[in-house]
């Protein structure tokens, strides 16, 4: 991929965890439109990749490059500001709050409002709150929880919270959005569903990033896949090429051993 | 528009209407002086109640250091009034803007401290800011106290005068201002500013991956918290005429913070009356003598225990269960 | 000069073993259960009253009223464990126990002011009054009592954690709950079981600060505000944090009582804590903890 093409480029990431190395020298590029999944089995530091990427934890080494801007010194709120979005393994909802406002909050960034409005709301807040409010009602039809505004996000099933993570990060307006482990406790159902919507998300042109350790889940989406195996990159190719790789292989089958 | 949120807005403004009527009525009714120097100590704690609320309720910053920034107000507007002859506006701006700029040094540590450390770091803020006023004798006078302190001077046009030492325009004046107060942080927590402090409230985490700087809107809640209980405490010292460190001692705090539970955390009306049963309840305990205060201890661990969301839970719980039973009225009206 | 400086690190140390008795039962909550008992003070001020008119009113002797000391603290540990934190457990809210524990020691601070009154108790401890000279310095009887019984109770804490069963299982909860709970060891009771002990080792840190402080309702809220600033500074839920800066704050106090007057003293410590919280939030003994999300 040339450098042009790639809206999202890492060079040389390392991270060590208390002398672990959770992830060594990893190099990836990620261009729009296209879904790239990261696989590896449990503990292959695919976890910590995605901090890496979205800035949770600063790297030891390595750079993070989003639209060939170095954003490797910003911390996470920053990145999300020129369009880098997640959602995170354990869902992290607010759990008390209904399931708008969860989506709401996503529009943090995005609010044209004159400060002078936040202490005496005028037309220009009634408009923002109205745009906020109908944009976040159609997230929630994009990810299938329409009429569901009101609930608690706490009391949506497992399926239906990880759904609406990804509404609340799309909320953000990201090109490249980071999805960890998006078919973790979901049935075949659900999982399905949530392919559906990646492949209209790349269709828009936004570039995603899965973190996953189902491979076959990975195959039906994925236009590239980067194994990774105890933290290191094991191979770097098209899902067809990862099938038939004998190391791949040998590493799920090892690991599953 | 005539969404939820407007009609909602609406009957905001009528509950505001209301409040204003409500303070303007309330010296005709409380007519001797010992009563209306508890409404203006209602007042008061209003103040110090909602600003605490926006930090630990909406924020979720366990902030125990409120009567430290009361103090703080109090003793700056009252120092420049009485050593540099300020007059009391000038002097009640730089008592508001001290406060607020301390409880943004202190937000420093939220911004690296989560829960019980900024919980302790911010009680050790009231520790010494305490100690410091009880001690800088030169300064404060230490335990002897400032007496004399002069209310807000007079205003008004030639002729036609509010005199600030009446008691019943102390409590118009004070009650106003807590008034502006709660207009000013309903607005704010009403705006996606609201939406931000509660999201940092629930997740830090999850906050950051949606954009939201948690650093500096927490400096921000510190901000406006300690600035509404800096203005409490520039009118608490023009209003007792005295100033001695024990009123702001760290017991104060955990007052504040009853009254701010006991009225439901993370809603602004909830604190309000959370300020006014705990200041006037004590005082119609007098008879049982020191165990009185005993009601804020009480009504802090039972309200957590029993009903985390104080008094507005339990409102909405009986308005709930009200409308439960007036659509099962009807129903059964028709059958 | 030399000597004046010596007989101060006594008195600091001295005064620093009982900070740590006290300060160590707040780690020891917070290592297994991640909270803070605020009333932690209020078991320190009764521990205080107990073994007072256990001498004074009843004539007993003041080593066994360290020992009633014990006892009522960890019945208060039982009690607030029981009656607060196991209810407010499930709830899951990191803030809410603590809340409720400030309202369960103002509860405690006015039944003991109608109680006991505001006027200050003498309690007399008849080891007070035998000095013992060693070089140019003096010191008490009291003093070498304090330091035995503490170093007692804390070695044996000590080996409690180390080699007994229910020792490693609190140690076990203390590192992770879920885990401990799969190995058969029951968390509750073990939670239970830290609260009677963090709160023996505070009523009897309260029998022997009784002599040495104002004995007031409100007493063991001065300590506790030390023992805060002990914990964070020695690394929260950290045995051996604990103890060297409970002993470092009860140095400083010492000198700063010397150099400063004793009016400075919670200003010197607390300035000490929000320099540590500015520097290294983790403590002396830093755990360093990252955490993938």
């Amino acid at each position: 991929m040339s450098d042009a093409a790639a809206i999202f480029r890492a060079v040389g990431l390392s991270k060590n965890f208390g002398g672990v190395r959770a992830v060594k020298d990893v190099s990836l590029a990620v261009a729009p439109a296209t879904v790239f999944a990261i696989i590896g089995p449990n503990g292959a530091g695919k976890s910590t990749l995605l901090n890496l990427i979205s800035g949770v934890h600063p790297p030891d080494a390595g750079t993070v490059m989003f639209n060939s801007l170095d954003v490797t010194a910003l911390p996470p709120h920053a990145r999300v500001r020129h369009g880098l979005a997640r959602t995170f393994q354990k869902i992290r909802l607010f759990k008390q709050l209904s399931v708008i406002d969860n989506v709401v909050a996503g529009f943090h960034a995005r609010h044209r409002i004159p400060a002078w409005q936040y202490v005496w709301h005028g037309t220009a807040f009634r408009a923002d709150r109205a745009r906020c409010r109908a944009e976040a009602a159609e997230l929630l039809a994009f990810v299938g929880l329409s009429g569901r505004g009101q609930a608690l996000a706490g009391a949506l099933s497992y399926g239906e919270q990880r759904m609406l993570e990804i509404a609340r990060a799309l909320a953000t307006a990201p090109r490249l959005l980071l999805i960890d482990e998006p078919a973790a406790g979901l049935n075949a159902a659900e999982v399905e569903a949530l392919l559906e919507r990646i492949r209209v998300l790349r269709q828009r042109g936004m570039a995603v990033v899965v973190v996953e350790h189902n491979m076959d889940l990975v195959m039906n989406v994925a236009d590239r896949v980067l194994v990774m195996d105890y933290g290191e990159p094991l191979f770097e190719g098209t899902p067809a090429e990862v099938q038939v790789h004998p190391g791949v292989i040998a590493a799920y089958l090892g690991a599953e051993s | 528009m005539s969404d939820a949120y407007s009609a909602a807005g609406r009957a905001r403004w009528w509950g505001i209407l209301a409040a204003a009527c409500v303070i303007a009525v309330l010296p005709l009714v409380f007519r001797d002086s010992y009563w209306r120097t508890n409404l203006i100590v209602c007042a008061l704690n209003v103040m110090l109640a909602i600003g605490l609320d926006f930090v630990v309720g909406y924020a979720g910053q366990l902030n125990l250091g409120q009567s430290a920034f009361y103090g703080i107000g109090a003793y700056v507007s009252t120092l420049l009034i009485m050593r540099l002859g300020l007059p009391f506006w000038p002097a009640f701006v730089c008592g508001v803007v001290a406060s607020a700029l301390s409880g943004m040094v202190l937000s420093l540590f939220a911004v690296r401290l989560r829960g019980h450390y900024l919980a302790i770091a911010s009680l050790g803020f009231a520790v010494i800011t305490y100690q410091v006023l009880l001690n800088w004798i030169s300064l404060t006078q230490g335990p002897l106290g400032i007496y004399g302190i002069a209310p807000p001077p007079p205003v008004g046009l030639p002729g036609w005068q509010i005199d600030f030492t009446d008691l019943a325009n102390l409590f118009y004046l004070v009650a106003g201002f807590a008034l502006l107060s709660y207009v000013l942080l309903d607005q704010l927590v009403r705006s996606p500013i609201g939406e931000t402090l509660t999201a940092i409230r629930e997740d830090e985490v999850s906050a950051a991956s949606l954009g939201i700087n948690a650093r500096l809107w927490k400096v921000f809640a510190f901000a406006v918290g300690t600035a509404v209980a800096g203005g409490a405490g520039c009118f608490y010292a023009g209003f007792v005429g005295t100033l001695v460190p024990d009123a702001f001692f760290i017991t104060e705090s955990f007052n504040i913070l009853a009254m701010v539970i006991v009225g439901g955390m993370g809603t602004l009306s909830g604190p309000v009356f959370g300020a006014i049963l705990l200041t006037v309840l004590p005082e119609f305990l007098r008879g049982i003598g020191d165990l009185r205060l005993i009601v804020y201890g009480l009504a802090l661990t039972l309200v957590v225990l029993f009903m985390p969301g104080g008094i507005a839970q339990a409102l909405r719980l009986a308005r709930d269960r009200l409308m439960r039973a007036s659509s099962r009225q009807t129903a059964g009206a028709k059958p | 000069m030399l000597t004046v400086a010596l007989q101060q690190g006594i008195n600091g140390l001295v005064l620093g073993s009982l900070y740590v008795l006290v300060a160590l039962g707040l780690t020891l909550i917070y290592g297994v259960l991640v909270q803070i008992n605020f009333a932690h003070a209020d078991i320190v001020t009764l521990g205080a009253f107990s073994a007072y008119f256990f001498t004074h009113a009843f004539g007993g002797g003041y080593l066994p009223s360290i020992a009633v000391a014990l006892l009522v603290g960890a019945a208060l540990g039982f009690l607030i464990n029981a009656a607060v934190f196991a209810p407010l457990r499930e709830r899951g809210n990191e803030l809410l126990p603590l809340i409720a524990t400030i309202g369960v020691s103002v509860m405690l601070e006015n039944v003991m002011l109608a109680w006991f009154g505001p006027i200050p108790y003498a309690f007399d401890s008849p080891y007070s009054e035998r000095v013992i000279r060693f070089g140019g310095m003096f010191f008490t009887a009291q003093s070498v009592l304090i330091i035995a019984v503490s170093a007692a109770a804390i070695g044996l804490l000590y080996a409690f954690m180390k080699f007994t069963f229910l020792g490693k299982a609190l140690r076990a909860v203390a590192q992770d709950r879920e885990t401990a709970g799969l190995m058969g060891i029951n968390p509750n009771r073990v939670i239970m079981l830290t609260f009677v002990i963090a709160s023996a080792l505070a009523g009897m840190g309260g029998a022997m600060l009784g002599p040495v402080l104002v004995l007031t309702p409100f007493a063991g809220a001065s300590v506790i505000v030390k023992a805060f600033a002990i914990v964070i500074i020695g690394g929260f839920g950290n045995v051996e944090g604990t103890i060297i800066a409970g002993l470092i704050v009860g140095l400083i106090e010492s000198y700063t009582t010397q150099v400063l007057g004793p009016g400075l003293i919670d200003i010197v410590v607390f300035a000490l804590l929000l320099l540590m919280l500015a520097v290294r939030p983790t403590g002396l003994i830093a755990e360093r903890r990252e955490e993938n999300v």
